[in-house]
């Protein structure tokens, strides 16, 4: 019995040693989407970010922006990359020590909702879709989106059941005919839909209607607080790998593989992309009538609940000391 | 009643709070003195002895409530419902300390200094190393090698107390001393004076601890709150001042220029003796813009003489002393009634963090679970459990199938020429099949909860009905052991989840395939148990049933099926067990109802109060199932274990 014992008790020192020493990383932490293309994959993928930080950069993959969120809680992650902006205001309704620095990507197309060719509904008739089933992603920027496509055409919501799933998931049952239409982001998941339909409104249809949205820069209070300096070369990686993707765009196919696309998609994801510069930035979202501030209460309110009511306030939760 | 009880939670939970405490050690001395009173005459291994103990189940309940409410501060909301609101002043001044408090080695192992030195350094060298690999010419490789030294003087001159000069000197002088004039403040009674009238009228204005969704009041409410939260607000710009401060002294600023000089000139250099091999000048290209990144990153001018910084930490270490101090017996409370976490300030809130964060409080929880029990708002446009009036056509729909309709001859009726509509036998039995008539109206049961009860009854029902045939006739014959054993026994093992993404495609988003995972599930340990009744029955049964004259049915049903049934039975309970768990996956695929569809939203919102809701309503199910089947068990095979 005894070296038995003796064995449990070293694993178990071992095991809190580790749970310890796992907790104390003292690199960047960086969370980013995969299916999702943006120039600075390769400042990633040719380590740009580490040299100009100095600091080992890590990039974790993954498959929400709420999840993204967690993770900052728990500490693990810095700096979300490319965090929709419908799970960041569901973390600032929640009191989240986080806040935005930045905007990465501007995009009209890149979340969609697809409607079903065999339901023979189409923006002229879409009031049709009440009592028909519509898989989206909720609480997403897909979400967001769907909400926003069913206000501009006049259908009633709440006669529409809506299916929550995945993108992924949500392709699938389109394909399927299971339902009348499918609202999701990502490339594969987007063009899979496509196959069994077109999208309810053009991009530029969207546009005119005011349905653009964009994903943000969002850091932990702590990491801004305590490597101001890392964060602002971070930024600076990303708008010159930005200003090198605008003027030459040869390097789209380390973009695609680290994105997990094929190139034709990564340049389909991309078309519907737009890369603000940080004068861009300044000019049109982060103004005092700009776009950060006017969507970001609009959002609030739209995602606030009974545990997490909006704020009044959202201005304190965007900092651009560091776009500077 | 609820708003009443609402008001006075801090009291009721802390009535709750004592009498659980009282509780548990009641019956922990109850069941003592019952040990030693009690005469059995059960020997050890007995289960009889086992029997009864309800005075333990209050003992283990109360245990599992009082570490919720411990672990979920509600005992620090319901005794000190005010110290949320002080620690939050206290956090404010942490925060804006904490620029300054993270350059020093109080929290970290190291000064900053340090770090980035030794980072710096490092590059330095890997640089030094490299400068061989570059097969510059002889001047350029000179000239990269005294760039290189010339960092390491620039980074010298960062260190070095000499050459700093007076201005810095001044300004960390400065912030040493504010960050003083601060702790000196917070030793003052009664600092800032009185409360202007606009905090008085926020403070006021503001809701209680906890009053919507984890909020904690921001504004100081309190003389302490009122100091803190006024030092805090010092604090932040002496952080400010503090993070401008850089060690630009003139010789370390002639020293970048002429760095920056010599790096524009080896970036020339190898331009123009552009090498042939790609690769090569590709490496030349890469150590110019590394010389210039580290370059860069000193000229931050972050680095500080270690002796500068002395005076600054120890103020620190003496606000933080104060800070202490001056915080008395909240300490206490952080530490003790607040385990697993803290408050924390950002920049637009305080909230809780740690086990305060993801463990709502139990009074919170019910009162989220009264909420969304209420069938006027549930959750996502459906109640948890009610009814609705249902027509009884649609349940016609459901169970008699349409194509009966096209089994009666005869063609369906047109309409005449003038436009009227006309109709026979045929449609009118396809009317009714497909439930397209006129009919009063049932109340059905609906909502989250029933949905799911249905899906989990549906899919074990399925599995019952087909696997225990099937488990006991493997038990029996020979064929059906050899056809269907490698079938069961290849996809038991398979984890439901992993069905998940071939059951949408297969089924569709409606309820058929998250039952059908469900029977799946159900079907492999039905037909596993009831096979190892069957063959588990002792052979003198059967002889003894055989040499009585009964036939082969008779045995099966007399003999076999009753001698299975307590295997069966706790196949059911396990069974039902793995259902609950299986459903929250089943219902991920496609969800517009049930529990698990509550607790996938819940989750991508951080609805931590939801979604321990739904934890809470499937650990009673669970429970509530489990107790019915002990209760069939004792009623059904009272005599197992006794034969």
């Amino acid at each position: 019995m005894k070296p038995i014992k003796n064995i449990l008790k070293y694993a178990s020192t071992i095991a809190i040693a580790g749970s310890l020493a796992s907790t104390a990383v003292a690199d960047v932490n960086v969370a980013y989407f995969l299916e999702w293309a943006t120039p600075n994959q390769v400042a990633k993928v040719e380590k740009t970010y580490d040299k100009v930080l100095g600091e080992k950069v890590n990039w974790i993959n993954f498959g929400s922006g709420g999840a993204m969120t967690e993770a900052m809680l728990a500490g693990d992650i810095d700096i979300s990359f490319s965090q929709g902006l419908a799970p960041f205001v569901n973390a600032v309704n929640a009191n989240a020590p986080i806040k935005m620095v930045g905007i990465a990507v501007a995009y009209g197309a890149a979340d969609d909702c697809i409607v079903s060719g065999k339901s023979g509904i189409s923006k002229a008739n879409a009031a049709e879709l009440e009592g028909k089933s519509v898989a989206v992603p909720l609480n997403t920027m897909a979400d967001f989106g769907f909400r926003m496509t069913m206000r501009h055409l006049g259908v009633d919501i709440n006669k529409v059941t809506v299916v929550d799933q995945e993108p992924a998931d949500g392709a699938v049952s389109l394909v399927d005919g299971a339902v009348a239409m499918a609202c999701g982001y990502g490339e594969n998941s987007l063009s899979k839909m496509k196959e069994a339909g077109k999208p309810m409104l053009t991009s530029a249809e969207k546009k005119a209607a005011g349905i653009t949205s964009f994903d943000i820069i969002s850091v932990t209070d702590k990491f801004a607080q305590e490597k101001p300096e890392a964060l602002r070369r971070f930024l600076e990686v990303t708008h010159e790998a930005n200003a090198e993707f605008a003027e030459d765009d040869s390097k789209i196919d380390v973009i695609a593989s680290d994105a997990g696309l094929s190139v034709e998609k990564t340049e389909a994801q991309m078309d519907g992309f737009a890369f603000p510069t940080v004068d861009e930035q300044f000019e049109d979202y982060f103004g005092k009538d700009g776009r950060v501030a006017t969507m970001l209460p609009f959002m609030g309110k739209m995602f606030a609940t009974e545990a997490a009511p909006a704020k009044a306030d959202y201005s304190t939760v965007v900092d651009t000391s560091f776009l500077k | 009643m609820l708003d009443l009880m609402f008001e006075y939670r801090g009291f009721i939970v802390g009535f709750i709070f004592l009498a659980l405490i009282i509780a548990s050690i009641a019956a922990t001395i109850f069941g003592r003195k019952l040990i030693r009173t009690e005469k059995t005459d059960a020997v050890f291994g007995n289960p009889s002895r086992a029997l009864g103990g309800w005075h333990w189940v209050v003992t283990g309940v109360s245990f599992i409530l009082l570490v919720w409410i411990y672990y979920s501060w509600d005992m620090a909301r319901a005794f000190y419902p005010k110290s949320a609101n002080e620690l939050c002043q206290i956090a404010k001044l942490d925060f804006a300390v904490n620029p300054i408090r993270s350059v020093f080695p109080l929290d970290n192992e190291y000064l900053r200094s340090t770090t980035l030195l030794k980072r710096e350094k490092e590059q330095l060298n890997n640089l030094e190393n490299e400068v061989n690999n570059l097969e510059l010419s002889e001047e350029a490789q000179a000239h990269a090698e005294e760039t290189i030294q010339l960092m390491r003087s620039a980074l010298k001159s960062l260190t070095s107390s000499e050459f700093l000069d007076s201005e810095t000197v001044n300004k960390l002088a400065v912030v040493e001393s504010q960050i003083k004039e601060i702790t000196n403040n917070l030793t003052k009674e009664g600092y800032p004076g009185e409360p202007s009238a606009e905090q008085v009228k926020l403070a006021e204005s503001q809701e209680r601890w906890g009053d919507t969704g984890n909020e904690i009041p921001l504004h100081p409410s309190s003389p302490r709150g009122y100091k803190f939260d006024a030092v805090a607000k010092e604090m932040k710009e002496v952080s400010r001042e503090f993070g401008r401060i850089k060690n630009n002294n003139s010789t370390f600023l002639s020293q970048v220029d002429e760095l920056k000089d010599r790096i524009a000139i080896f970036k020339e250099v190898i331009k123009s003796s552009k090498s042939s091999d790609k690769a090569l000048a590709d490496k030349q290209v890469d150590f110019s813009k590394t010389l210039r990144r580290v370059l860069q990153r000193i000229d931050d001018g972050l680095i500080f003489p270690p002796q500068s910084m002395e005076g600054i930490q120890a103020a620190l270490v003496g606000l933080e002393k104060e800070k202490n101090n001056q915080q008395g017996g909240l300490g206490f409370i952080d530490s003790w009634m607040m385990p697993g976490g803290t408050i924390k300030a950002g920049t637009t809130a305080c909230s809780e963090q740690g086990s305060g964060r993801w463990l709502p409080k139990p009074s919170d929880t019910l009162r989220t679970l009264t909420r969304i029990s209420d069938p006027d708002i549930g959750y996502k446009g459906h109640p948890l459990l009610w009814y609705k009036q249902k027509p009884v056509s649609e349940m016609v729909d459901l169970i008699v199938p349409d194509f009966i309709a096209a089994l009666i001859p005869g063609g369906y009726p047109q309409y005449s020429e003038d436009g009227s509509l006309s109709s026979n036998f045929k449609s009118k039995v396809y009317n009714f099949a497909s439930g397209n008539f006129e009919s009063f109206s049932v109340p059905v049961p609906s909502g989250h909860i029933w949905d799911s009860l249905l899906r989990v009854l549906a899919g074990l029902f399925f599995g019952i009905i087909l696997g225990v045939p099937l488990g006991l006739f493997m038990g029996l014959s020979r064929f059906c052991k050899g056809f269907f054993d490698p079938l069961i026994e290849l996809y038991r093992p398979v984890p439901p989840l992993a069905w998940a993404p071939l059951i949408l495609t297969i089924f569709g988003i409606q309820d058929d395939g998250k039952i059908f995972l469900l029977f799946m599930v159900a079907f492999a340990i039905m037909v596993i148990s009831a096979r190892t009744g069957a063959t588990g029955t002792q052979l003198s049964k059967i002889h003894a049933a055989h040499s009585l004259g009964a036939s082969s049915r008779q045995i099966l049903r007399r003999v076999i099926l009753p001698n299975s049934l307590p295997e069966i039975l706790t196949g059911i309970r396990i069974a039902i067990g793995v259902c609950w768990g299986t459903l929250v996956a089943a219902e991920m695929l496609a969800g517009t109802t049930g529990i698990g569809f509550v607790e996938n939203v819940a989750r991508k919102q951080s609805d931590y109060e939801i979604i321990w809701t739904t934890i809470i309503i499937l650990g009673l199910l669970g429970l509530i199932f489990d107790l019915i089947m002990r209760w069939v068990i004792n009623k059904v095979i009272p005599w197992r274990g006794k034969g």
